[in-house]
């Protein structure tokens, strides 16, 4: 897997939750003992605010839930979900666990990288697409399986995809 | 059927022992409740290795070095998370355990630059330590070492610097920022094989204690800009003393090479600084090497001439003889400090007492708060002088009628002659005005290390010793009196300031000349309230409370 | 024969995730029978540990037991249950299908638990990546708090629960429960030191139970049926109830299939109700029987296996998630056995030593092997490597869990290791095909 360099958040603009983002904070708050425990939460209602986190998200989360910002830096790049720089504006994950690779994702993943000519972590010159490779995603029975945005298009065979790429925005 | 037997009498309760006993590899000892199974084989004089297990951190097994066997249970233990138990029989030198320390040095140093003779931390690595000690000679291990571009060698913070290559994730730093700092700078990023530690978006590491992070550090991966690469650290000499820095007296331990001091580091003292050091306090170190005043001078009307000490302490002793004659004994004016010890300044309190003078003070230098966490409190200092408390509980305020410091300051009263008994740290020392009403005086002498307006202004220059080239003890603002040692002798003339003041003394008539600060603090345990019990061996064992205060207990 | 579906009865219904249909086939009446038919969360539990239901998670520790651990006196703590809904064991499906299909068994299953926890606030801990099956989760909740089943003093009963769908962000360590709990208390989810047990001290510094999904539906069948109908449901009573099996790799029919548990392995495979053979007819190789961190077994070992708790364990494998995974004689097992290390690589979370750089070394060695690199010590190496790891020497099994696909499959597969180290390539799998087309 492609390891990211994290210490660093690329700048992005001053963030401030427009309202409604707000007001989803303080329904998500009133769910938990503790701030920190929305800590999840509110950076997925800052991911689909911005559509990644940037340095100042990241310090906007931390002084609304009185963290750390290195606390908030730490959590948001032990998980893989949370994107650390804009991405495209598809995402797609390809699945290259045991089922799907057994089921050929590896070739699946190879034809779309001819394809788009971008590697994994990469993200297409006409910001269409973003390539990443992601663990099992519990489609194995649909195997390959894969994730566009958040939605599964299982099982996923090249012609399928190709057929994907051309239709999506 | 038979009636029941009556029941037997409840067999008496065992008695409640204050201690537990844990048999080390078949030899039983006795240890108290509340430590766990690493610091108890300590006890025992067996050493456990580990890495993340910290006495003042929390627990968080991470590292897996600490791995024994207990009796009773099939699967090997980590002894820093095991709850120790009255009875529990742990086994440390069997196959098992020898083999599973091999595997972890193995796996640590998969990772690892083998450059230890480039690495600051050299001589003081744990990792190296266990290596020797633990490992196996050979690593199986040739695929390319992980890197870290980026995260190598580059300052984290004003103090520290991080080199993520020889990090071994045992989070220490991350848990002193976090829970003694209280700041949390750090933290792991990532996760797995790529986890580093790093603050968030490359912000400095800058609490007041930041060093200490590297002080817990046990390998090379951070390390203090001002110690880096100056000394291999086995060429060090260690000597215990206490911090200058403020009245919180941290204890710290002097390490000097040929009369040249490198660094200081904490030493252990739970009931004062336990495991750590301000960074302010910590790098007054390179301070201790400063030498302006090397020689006695004597100013003879517009000239000022060296002089040999014995002639210069006379020159002084002859101006407060014919002052006593001409004006009395309250024309004069001793000004202690609360940077010399309570022996130097006892010395000076009784050597006015000797002549009869009541004029005598010390500066109060009031600096800003600085915290210290002991084992179990926060204490806060508020003096620049680490012997603040000391030189008061010596008598160094105004006797009855007599005057003080601000009597002179504010001009209300021009002594004919003032006798500055340490003029190198003194605030006064480098304010024109200040300096102004204590040159009022007809006669000013001084004892310095370095030069400044004062030692500038005045008659008689003594040439004193630095904190690290003289013995001594200070009371801190708990009212610990504490002890420091000479590390090494100041450069001739230069002489400590109890020997100057002892000179002085008998130059005047009272004294000893081969008195030694041990001489004198029998002498304080006689004469001052609250010293009685102050003996030799408390000193020498982290410093005793003075008498009447409160002792903090828990403390070790 | 194939039996009656219990856990899927629904599934594949029209409209099987609304409430309305969900009440037609008679949801919620246990919970109505249990909160206002004068049942105490004793009984409830006790009812539960009779039907000798285990765990689904992967551990399979009873669960009626589970619940006894925490301390009658939770000196003035909430209790607190987490559905484990992170569902990310290599090959494993079934949670999601019982998310986006049939929420309201789950919850209701969720909501009797609670009450034989005196719990009053649960969480569903949910992997991020279950999107549609959040929604779902977070409709269905909806609708049993606008029922009454949900909320303030539930069908008049006395007793109140709030449940709350917390949704991760891509970290297999957090179906670990104390990572989870980490995790859920908005941290790394790194795992715990043990013990204490979360029973003892889990989320929020209180007592917590962590229960599986399917695990919590079982809890509603259980005390709609009765523990003695659940505990002669399987092969025996330490194995007992419905199961679900979720079968993926080179078979016809992939899927999600519910059997009694103890379903023989071959059936599961070959039968027509289930996987309805290999594909292309091929010859099975190798299975993985639960999950990536269960032990290979080889096709001589499926033979009278009965996928249960103690079938498996007696083939020195486990039942896991049950996941089966089949892999035919094409499969080359070293690339599969570095596919499984590239999981485990990249999903440790790092903190203890012999896990974080254990598991990125043996990825190294296996992708060098099946690149043709591999030297002659390679394999003993592996294996060393693989023993320095186990045995329970971290914080939690993963590490264990990691080393089992290397050591079982260099146990099993010795020969095709040598193969590859001494020929620089396959002995099988496609690029030996390759290699024998162009050779
Ligand atoms: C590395 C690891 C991953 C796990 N992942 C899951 C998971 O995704 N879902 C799950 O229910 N249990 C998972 N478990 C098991 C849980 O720790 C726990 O045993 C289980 O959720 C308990 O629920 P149960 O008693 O109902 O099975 C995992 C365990 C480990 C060690
Ligand atoms: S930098 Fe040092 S103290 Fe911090 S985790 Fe790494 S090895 Fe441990
Ligand atoms: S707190 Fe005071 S005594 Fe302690 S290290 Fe800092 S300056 Fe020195
Ligand atoms: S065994 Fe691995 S995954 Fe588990 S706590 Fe240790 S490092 Fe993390
Ligand atoms: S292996 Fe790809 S979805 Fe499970
Ligand atoms: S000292 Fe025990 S695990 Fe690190």
């Amino acid at each position: 897997m492609t390891s990211r360099r994290y210490a660093v958040l690329p700048a992005g603009r001053p963030a401030e939750f427009p309202p409604d983002a707000r007001a989803r904070i303080e329904r998500i708050l009133s769910r938990y003992p503790t701030k920190q425990a929305a800590l999840l939460p509110v950076l997925w209602v800052a991911q689909e605010t911005w559509g990644w986190i940037s340095r100042e998200a990241a310090e906007e989360v931390a002084r609304i839930l009185e963290l750390s910002p290195a606390h908030v830096s730490g959590v948001l790049t032990f998980y893989t979900m949370y994107n650390l720089e804009p991405v495209g504006r598809h995402l797609l994950q390809f699945c290259t666990s045991i089922s799907c690779h057994l089921a050929g994702a590896g070739g699946l993943l190879e034809h779309c990288r001819r394809r788009l000519g971008i590697d994994l972590g990469q993200t297409t010159a006409d910001g269409r697409f973003t390539m990443v490779e992601v663990e099992c995603i519990a489609g194995c029975d649909r195997a390959p399986s894969m994730m566009i945005d958040d939605a599964y298009h299982e099982p996923m065979d090249p012609s399928k995809l190709d057929a994907l790429l051309e239709s999506l925005p | 059927m038979s009636a029941p037997a009556p029941p037997a009498p409840a067999a008496p309760p065992p008695p409640k022992k204050d201690t537990l006993t844990i048999v080390f590899d078949g030899k039983p000892i006795e240890v108290p409740p509340g430590i766990n199974l690493i610091e108890a084989a300590k006890l025992a004089g067996i050493e456990i290795p580990h890495f993340c297990f910290h006495p003042r951190l929390s627990v968080v097994g991470q590292c897996r070095m600490c791995l024994v066997e207990i009796e009773g249970i099939p699967k090997i233990q980590a002894a820093c998370t095991t709850p120790i138990k009255d009875g529990l029989a742990v086994k440390t030198t069997t196959q098992k355990v020898r083999e599973s320390r091999a595997a972890n040095m193995e796996f640590l140093l998969i990772n690892h630059p083998l450059d230890c003779p480039i690495c600051d931390q050299a001589g003081e690595c744990k990792l190296q330590d266990n290596a020797f000690g633990y490992g196996e000679q050979r690593s199986r291990y040739d695929e390319r070492k992980r890197q870290y571009a980026g995260y190598d060698r580059t300052a984290i913070g004003p103090h520290v610097v991080a080199d993520m290559t020889r990090c071994i994730q045992c989070t220490r730093c991350i848990r002193f920022c976090q829970e003694i700092a209280g700041t949390g700078e750090l933290t792991f990023l990532d996760r797995g094989g790529r986890t580093l530690v790093w603050t968030h978006d490359g912000k400095p590491l800058a609490n007041d204690w930041s060093a200490c992070a590297a002080d817990v550090c046990p390998v090379g991966a951070l390390t203090t800009k001002e110690f880096r690469f100056r000394r291999r650290v086995w060429d060090l000499k260690k000597t215990p003393s206490v911090c200058p820095g403020c009245n919180i007296g941290c204890n710290i331990s002097i390490e000097d090479r040929d009369s040249v001091v490198y660094r200081f580091l904490p030493r252990l003292n739970p009931a004062v600084n336990d495991y750590w050091l301000c960074d302010y306090g910590r790098f007054l170190s390179e301070s201790l090497n400063a030498r302006e005043i090397s020689k006695a001078t004597v100013r003879e009307g517009s000239d000022v001439r060296d002089a040999i000490v014995p002639a210069a302490v006379e020159r002084i002793a002859s101006e407060i003889r014919s002052t006593i004659e001409t004006d009395g004994p309250s024309a004069i004016f001793f000004l202690g400090s609360a940077h010399l010890s309570n022996e130097e300044n006892f010395l000076l309190r009784k050597i006015a007492d000797h002549i009869g003078c009541g004029n005598r003070d010390v500066v109060v230098d009031r600096s800003r708060v600085r915290r210290m966490k002991s084992k179990t409190e926060w204490i806060e200092g508020d003096h620049a002088g680490a012997n603040y408390a000391g030189a008061r509980d010596m008598g160094l305020s105004p006797g009855p009628g007599g005057h003080g410091l601000t009597d002179v300051l504010e001009g209300r009263w021009i002594p004919q002659i003032v006798v500055v008994a340490d003029a190198s740290f003194a605030a006064a020392a480098d304010d024109a005005e200040k300096v102004g009403r204590l040159r009022g005086a007809r006669f000013l002498a001084v004892a310095a290390r370095t030069a400044n307006s004062l030692t500038r202004a005045a008659d008689v220059v003594l040439p004193a010793a630095s904190l690290a080239q003289k013995e001594g003890s200070f009371t801190n603002v708990q009212g610990r009196v504490q002890w420091f040692q000479r590390a090494f002798l100041p450069p001739p003339p230069a002489r400590a300031h109890w020997e100057l003041l002892l000179l002085l003394g008998v130059a005047l008539g009272w004294g000893d000349r081969n008195w030694t600060p041990a001489a004198v603090r029998t002498q304080i345990r006689e004469e001052v309230e609250g010293y009685d019990e102050v003996t030799e061996q408390e000193l020498a064992g982290g410093g005793l409370m003075k008498k009447g205060l409160f002792v903090s207990t828990g403390a070790v | 024969m194939k039996s009656e579906p219990v856990l899927l009865a629904r599934v594949g219904r029209e409209r099987s995730q609304a409430i309305d249909t969900y009440l037609a086939d008679g949801g919620y009446e246990t919970l109505r029978k249990v909160l206002t038919g004068g049942w105490t969360p004793e009984a409830v539990t006790e009812e539960v540990k009779k039907s000798g239901l285990r765990g689904r998670g992967g551990a399979g520790f009873p669960t009626g037991v589970k619940w006894g651990f925490v301390p009658k006196d939770t000196k003035g703590k909430p209790v607190y249950l987490l559905c484990n809904a992170d569902e990310s064991e290599p090959g494993t499906f079934k949670d999601r299908l019982l998310m986006e299909e049939d929420p309201h068994q789950m919850l209701e299953g969720q909501i009797l638990s609670a009450f034989a926890l005196r719990c009053h606030t649960s969480y569903v801990y949910i992997r991020g990546e279950f999107f549609h099956g959040a929604r779902v989760l977070q409709r269905a909740i909806d609708e049993a708090y606008e029922k009454g089943f949900l909320g303030e003093n539930i069908l008049g009963s006395g007793f109140s629960h709030d449940v709350t769908v917390h949704r991760g962000a891509g970290a297999y360590i957090c179906g670990e429960e104390t990572g989870l709990i980490e995790s859920l208390e908005g941290k790394r989810g790194q795992p715990r030191v043990k013990p204490p047990f979360p029973a003892v001290v889990g989320v929020f510094g209180a007592p917590t139970i962590v229960n599986n999904v399917e695990t919590l539906c079982c809890v509603t069948h259980v005390l709609k049926r009765g523990a003695d109908w659940f505990a002669k449901i399987g092969r025996n009573e330490k194995n007992s109830g419905p199961k679900l099996y979720c079968l993926s790799g080179h078979v016809n029919r992939p899927g999600v299939y519910e059997a009694p548990m103890g379903l023989q392995m071959k059936e599961l495979l070959f039968g027509d109700d289930y996987g309805r053979g290999m594909k292309d007819g091929r010859k099975v190789k190798a299975v993985i029987p639960g999950g990536a961190s269960a032990a290979m077994l080889t096709a001589g070992e499926i033979e009278d296996c009965p996928l249960d708790f103690d079938g498996l364990a007696a083939k020195k494998s486990m039942l896991g998630s049950a996941a089966i995974i089949v892999m035919n004689e094409d499969t080359c097992i070293v690339d599969a056995a570095t596919n499984l290390a590239k999981f485990f690589s990249h999903e440790s979370c790092g903190q203890c030593t012999p896990c974080r750089e254990g598991t990125p070394w043996l990825h190294r060695v296996l992708s060098r092997i099946e690149a043709g690199e591999g030297r002659a010590e390679d394999v003993e190496l592996l294996e060393k490597i693989s023993n320095q790891m186990g045995n329970g020497i971290t914080l939690c099994v993963f590490a264990d869990a990691a080393i089992a696909p290397v050591l079982s499959s260099i146990g099993k597969f010795r020969d095709e290791y040598r193969y590859h180290v001494e020929n620089k390539r396959c002995l099988v799998g496609p690029r030996a095909a390759v290699e024998a087309v162009t050779a």
